[in-house]
């Protein structure tokens, strides 16, 4: 399945770099309409107003973190089946195996390439 | 109770059961009787017992004293107002060196992303500059390694003091007392922020392929090799 490069993405971290340096990757993957939040409230509220074809979204963000955001779309009717894919510096099993639980539908450790983003990426869109 | 002092007490019992049956009314020189006798009782009394009072006050105010010149030693003052004001501007300085440094690699790299490869000559001289500015802001890590060298020093510096200052005043036993979670900690805990994990902890990314795999995720052919793997990060 060829992935839509017109599709929206949200980026959400509290590092303005990392959210540039996804920006780009996605940029050089042919992406083109990437928007970004600063946290999981700020990314919620967006979500509200526009749907989004894929969200990627840091962890450990104040005051909403990756994870409360992630359980509030999965519990949230509207916005349940947008996927969804985890990119973090949280590497410990126990978290990878609550964002699977909470319905993460790919996660990405960092620090990460561009090749590892289009995989998975390409991976969710395949499921 | 020491046998002076029970032999005192016994003095003012006999002379109490001596007068038990008096019928006349009690007169100044009973009084006096009784207040001699009593007084010879305390006066005994604090004789035994000062002593023991005076040692324990000078053991005291010697504990008083040794702590007085282990805080002294701590120079918590200049910590407070040196030393970690000090490595917190250093921090600081990190942190605002490394953000401009990796601004700077940014912008030549969206600058090289963006150049025109139609016309080669703009576009080589371009890349040229641009990789300059790379080196350039790449100097930062060795004004960043000189800060944390001192900060490095400075939590050395702490953690003598303190452990001497533990040591001394031999504070060991209230290390496994368990302190009151903060909230801080509490968010942390419940919303499992570990941080980042060194080299050698955590799990990989292909651990983590391998897990989501194993979960009923997209390859459902490597569930197999995914649960061993699984099974490896709970050995």
């Amino acid at each position: 399945m060829a992935l839509d490069l017109q599709m929206p993405i949200l980026v959400v971290d509290d590092y303005k770099t990392m959210i540039r340096i996804i920006r780009n990757l996605l940029k050089q993957l042919g992406f083109t309409d990437v928007d970004d939040a600063a946290d999981g409230a700020e990314a919620y509220e967006k979500m509200k107003e526009r749907r989004y074809g894929l969200v990627i979204s840091d962890w450990n963000m104040e005051p909403v973190t990756g994870y409360e955001l992630l359980k509030q779309v999965r519990q949230d009717a509207d916005l349940s089946k947008t996927p969804f894919i985890m990119v973090t510096a949280e590497s410990k099993t126990e978290n990878v195996i609550a964002a699977k639980k909470a319905g993460v539908n790919n996660y990405i450790v960092k620090p990460f390439n561009a090749q590892t983003l289009k995989g998975k990426i390409e991976a969710v869109f395949a499921e | 109770m020491t046998i002076g002092n029970k032999y005192e007490i016994q003095r003012v019992i006999e002379f109490l059961q001596e007068n038990k049956d008096r019928t006349a009314e009690v007169n100044l020189s009973d009084i006096m009787r009784l207040t001699e006798v009593m007084a010879a009782t305390v006066s005994r009394m604090l004789e035994q017992v000062q002593p023991a009072v005076t040692a324990e006050l000078t053991a005291i105010e010697s504990e008083i004293s040794n702590m007085k010149d282990e805080i002294a030693r701590l120079r918590v003052a200049d910590m407070k107002h040196d030393r970690i004001p000090q490595a917190g501007r250093e921090l600081d300085a990190i942190v605002s060196s490394t953000e401009e440094a990796t601004h700077s690699i940014m912008a030549a790299a969206e600058t090289i992303m963006a150049a025109d490869p139609e016309d080669a000559a703009a576009y080589q001289e371009t890349v040229n500059d641009q990789v300059m500015e790379i080196f350039q802001a790449c100097a930062f890590q060795d004004i960043t390694g000189q800060r944390i060298s001192k900060v490095v020093g400075t939590l050395n510096f702490i953690d003598e003091r303190v452990s001497n200052f533990i040591n001394r005043l031999r504070l060991h036993q209230a290390e496994g007392h368990d302190a009151e979670e903060t909230e801080e900690e509490r968010r942390a805990r419940e919303l499992i922020l570990h941080g980042p994990q060194h080299a050698g902890e955590g799990v990989s990314q292909d651990e983590i392929d391998a897990m989501l795999g194993a979960f009923g995720s997209t390859d459902k052919g490597n569930d197999a090799a995914a649960q061993d793997d699984i099974d490896k990060l709970f050995a």
